[in-house]
């Protein structure tokens, strides 16, 4: 008999004898075994004389949920696509398993069940975000249409990993076109096993913006360390700015559309009404982009491998306002701009800064750089930039030709450009 | 006062004790200190229940989180992201860890080879993170007794909990600060073997590097007797109560069970009077998980051995060096029996006289005490952080060693001592000028003109030994 995780068995070691639940262990060739006191140590399996097993483990019959459904509240749709905010931790296997069914969903936050009605729950792919791509953004884009598509439903709730949040926001804001109704993006930073997670006031938050007149794509999440208030984040307009922090995304160049409490929405800037017409899905994308930072001294040859594998267009992450080394560096961009830009790849240009809006006219730099070709982004996150030119160059008719790629660019689709920095 | 038959009671006992252990915090870069000032930053964070790993809700943390409380935490510069659970724990205090270790072999106990950092479910506001990290570090150990032999069940080590400071608010200068648990066995017998059990573990704790001072310890007894449930006394520290603590809460439960009622199974804490008061029901098993954020804690042989060589040394070969550096045997039994010898090593360091450093924190305060009436606790804690200062300025040759008591009188009356700075070295020049003078005189008569000057300012055997290096 074959002990497995989660029965309760004996150890023999060579002068010892320990009992307790078996369970996996993060690190190969060492198994764990929960003591009565509740504390896991662990051994090493080749110290192990024997293992026998007392009781098997039982998987206990999780009662069916039926979650009743208020009439008084509204219907919302919940996207579930992993990160902290979607794991719960197993404790027969030691690792953190996703929550993709509305039954753990509502152990864990039973709290949103008290604003709205989940009434529709999709877990389309479960994935941490830094592995996540273009294809998944589109998959993504693809259920919340159809949500927001059924008269029944009045807004989306999508949960998602913190890392590229705000490269999927800024995915949606395009893809989505004549958006009629919320869509809202939350996560945690803190696990949710813990009863200190920001999930449960960033959930809360995220159901009441989903069912207000607010019909964008935003991301809700803690709007300082207190467990007070979150901010609704223009999705093209919002990077995470500390690895940590509840806290961690900040709108930049812009300001937050409403203070959301768990009992009420404050409107702090204009916004997108929700309407009664049809969303439409506009999901092209070229993948052939790039993001590329720029350091001192970096050679420019850089940009011929990337025109050597094809690529349509690259983001470069430039100095200041707008700079990069040019005409009197060792390392000319300008000239290997223009040629690269001549050959057809598309060159844009976004603040390394983070905070403020580029300007190539300051500087005789900016000046000789701006005859290369380039794209200057004006005040355009670069994440968002990359997204832009993705889905941009993804539309045949808009990348025939620079002039129109230029133009598609500079365009302001989804409130990505602010001629008004405050 | 009434006698107990312990035996006849099946009378079991063990100790819970929690130790501070002097270190920075357990999982950050953090100092552990305590802070009195205002706060520079107080942040504002509700908990709410959590599933537990069987899916239900731990009832008692519903019942703390439906009452829907805004706990309020204050943060210094001498806290961080961490303790604010705004960061990731940082990896475990490796200072902290031999400290432990330490005392875990001087416990003889074994230690846990591979153990995991847990998350244990707290959820009284005490910790931001709604839970406190504990390891179990070592187990199976004893302490001897003049009864016989109390087993160590475990030995943890632990992170310790904000402060409460206000009605749900709490101070982050203590969370995070290093503790070791010891939990004994049920093995004493009678109170004298817990009381002296007590005592043998706060020894060897007070061998280590850990914690002095109020709130630094804290020690909970549980106790049951024949037919009844187990209590759990908290504030059990103070060792002056502990036996009447302990009799007075057998006979507690006696009573109950003569006339017929039941013992429940609660925590009540002990009174400054030698009774308890019931506090709450006892705790269930708290909900432990693994702490998803640190790798696996793997004490390696060699690390063990290291902390071997380290071990503090044992109170025979203190006692032996302490004499060949010739301090008498009583003033040896003092240190022990007052328990000052770090003090005393700490001060050695800035005068290394033995004997006058001992007598300076062994008798002075009973003099002084005696002399101005005055409490001799009240004494000693008015001198404690005072001594290095006095000693610091013999040091200097700014006072003299029979300035010493003066010092520290005015020091406990609250005044500052203002010492009229002899300078031995000026001393010195005035005995050769003396010398050089009066010619052919003994060394009494020098001694005798001397004094007759710098009485009170510097002591006669000082001034002896520079009148004999002089002649």
């Amino acid at each position: 008999m074959e002990a497995q995780s989660g029965d309760y068995v004996e150890v023999q070691l060579a002068k010892e004898i320990y009992r307790g639940v078996l369970l996996e262990s993060p690190e190969p060739g060492i198994v764990l075994l929960k003591l009565d006191s509740g504390y896991n140590i662990g051994f090493k399996k080749k110290d192990l004389l024997g293992v026998k097993v007392i009781e098997r483990f039982e998987k206990r019959k999780e009662k069916k949920f039926v979650l009743r459904r208020d009439p008084s509240k509204s219907d919302i749709a919940m996207i579930l696509t992993g990160g902290t905010i979607a794991s719960r931790y197993d404790p027969r296997t030691g690792g953190v398993d996703p929550l993709d069914n509305l039954e753990n969903l509502f152990k864990f936050y039973p709290e949103i069940f008290e604003k709205v009605n989940v009434a529709k729950i999709s877990a389309p792919f479960m994935k941490p975000s830094e592995e996540m791509d273009w294809r998944d953004w589109k998959t993504i884009a693809r259920v919340v249409c159809d949500f927001l598509n059924d008269p029944s439903i009045k807004g989306v709730v999508i949960t998602h990993g913190t890392d590229t949040l705000h490269y999927t926001s800024a995915a949606l804001s395009f893809f989505l076109r004549d958006l009629n109704k919320p869509v809202v993006l939350t996560y945690s930073q803190r696990s949710v096993d813990r009863a200190s997670s920001d999930a449960n006031l960033n959930l809360q938050c995220a159901a009441l913006m989903a069912i207000s007149d607010v019909a964008e794509v935003m991301i809700v999440g803690h709007a300082s360390l207190n467990d007070d208030f979150c901010y609704a984040m223009p999705g093209t307009k919002v990077r995470k700015l500390h690895s940590s922090k509840r806290d961690a995304f900040k709108v930049v160049n812009s300001s937050p559309l409403a203070r959301v409490f768990t009992d009420r929405v404050e409107i702090l800037s204009g916004f997108r009404k929700r309407s009664k017409g049809k969303v439409r899905l506009d999901a092209k994308f070229e993948d052939k982009v790039a993001l590329v930072k720029i350091y001192p001294g970096q050679d420019p040859d850089i940009l011929d491998f990337y025109l050597d594998k094809g690529y349509k267009g690259i983001v470069l992450e430039v100095f200041g306002l707008g700079h990069l080394p040019s005409f009197r560096s060792r390392a000319n961009w300008a000239r290997k701009l223009k040629q690269v830009i001549k050959k057809g790849l598309v060159v844009c240009a976004a603040a390394q800064t983070i905070y403020g809006r580029l300007d190539p006219f300051v500087y005789s730099t900016g000046r000789d750089l701006l005859k290369t070709g380039m794209i200057y982004l004006e005040d355009m996150l670069s994440e968002t930039a990359f997204v832009k030119l993705g889905w941009v160059l993804g539309h045949k008719e808009w990348a025939k030709d620079m002039e129109s790629v230029r133009a598609k660019m500079l365009e302001n689709f989804a409130k990505e450009l602010n001629p008004r920095l405050s | 006062m009434v006698e107990i038959d312990y035996e006849k009671l099946k009378f079991k006992a063990g100790l819970e004790i929690h130790q501070q252990l002097d270190s920075h915090k357990l999982f950050c870069e953090c100092p552990s200190v305590l802070r009195k000032d205002k706060p520079t930053l107080v942040i504002r964070r509700k908990l709410h229940p959590v599933a537990g790993e069987s899916g239900e809700v731990d009832v008692a943390a519903l019942y703390q989180s439906s009452l829907n409380r805004v706990y309020e935490y204050q943060a210094y510069d001498t806290t961080c992201l961490v303790e604010l659970d705004e960061e990731p724990p940082h990896m475990i205090n490796q200072e902290a860890l031999k400290i432990a270790l330490q005392i875990s072999l001087l416990l003889n106990c074994k230690i846990i080879p591979i153990s995991q950092i847990m998350r244990k479910t707290v959820i009284d506001g005490s910790n931001t993170s709604g839970f406190q990290r504990t390891v179990l570090i070592a187990r199976g150990g004893f302490v001897e007794t003049s009864f016989g032999r109390v087993g160590i069940r475990y030995v943890y080590l632990e992170e310790d909990a904000a402060r409460i400071v206000g009605e749900n608010v709490f101070r982050l200068d203590r969370l995070g600060i290093p503790l070791v648990e010891i939990v004994t066995a049920p093995d004493a017998k009678n109170p004298i073997q817990l009381k002296e059990t007590a005592l043998k573990i706060g020894e060897i704790l007070r061998s280590c590097k850990v914690k002095r001072g109020i709130g630094t310890i804290r020690q909970d007894v549980n106790i049951s007797i024949m037919g009844g449930n187990r209590v759990e006394i908290k504030g059990m520290q103070d060792m002056d109560i502990f036996l009447k603590v302990i009799e007075n809460e057998v006979l507690r439960q006696k009573k109950l069970l003569d006339s017929g009622n039941l013992v429940g199974m609660e925590t009540r804490t002990a009174q400054k009077d030698g009774s308890t008061k019931y506090t709450r029901p006892l705790p269930g098993a708290a909900r432990m998980y693994p702490e998803t954020d640190l790798p696996l804690l793997k004490i390696s042989r060699d690390f063990i051995n290291e902390v071997k060589k380290s071990l503090p040394k044992s109170k025979t070969e203190v006692r032996k060096e302490l004499s060949e550096k010739g301090l008498s045997s009583e003033m040896i039994k003092l240190l022990f029996k007052q328990n000052k010898l770090e003090q005393f090593k700490e001060l050695l360091k800035i005068v290394n006289k033995p004997n006058l450093v001992a007598k300076m924190i062994l008798i002075y305060p009973k003099e002084i005490s005696k002399h101005l009436k005055i409490d001799l606790d009240v004494v000693e804690k008015r001198l404690e952080e005072r001594f290095s200062d006095v000693l610091q300025k013999v040091a200097e040759g700014k006072i003299s060693e029979s300035q010493i008591k003066p010092a520290l009188e005015s020091i406990v009356l609250g005044k500052e001592p203002e010492f009229e700075s002899v300078d031995l070295g000026e001393v010195e020049e005035k005995i050769q000028k003396l010398i050089k003078e009066k010619p052919g005189l003994s060394e009494k008569a020098y001694m005798g003109l001397i004094m007759k000057e710098l009485r009170g300012k510097v002591s006669g055997k000082e001034v002896i030994e520079i009148i004999r290096r002089c002649l």
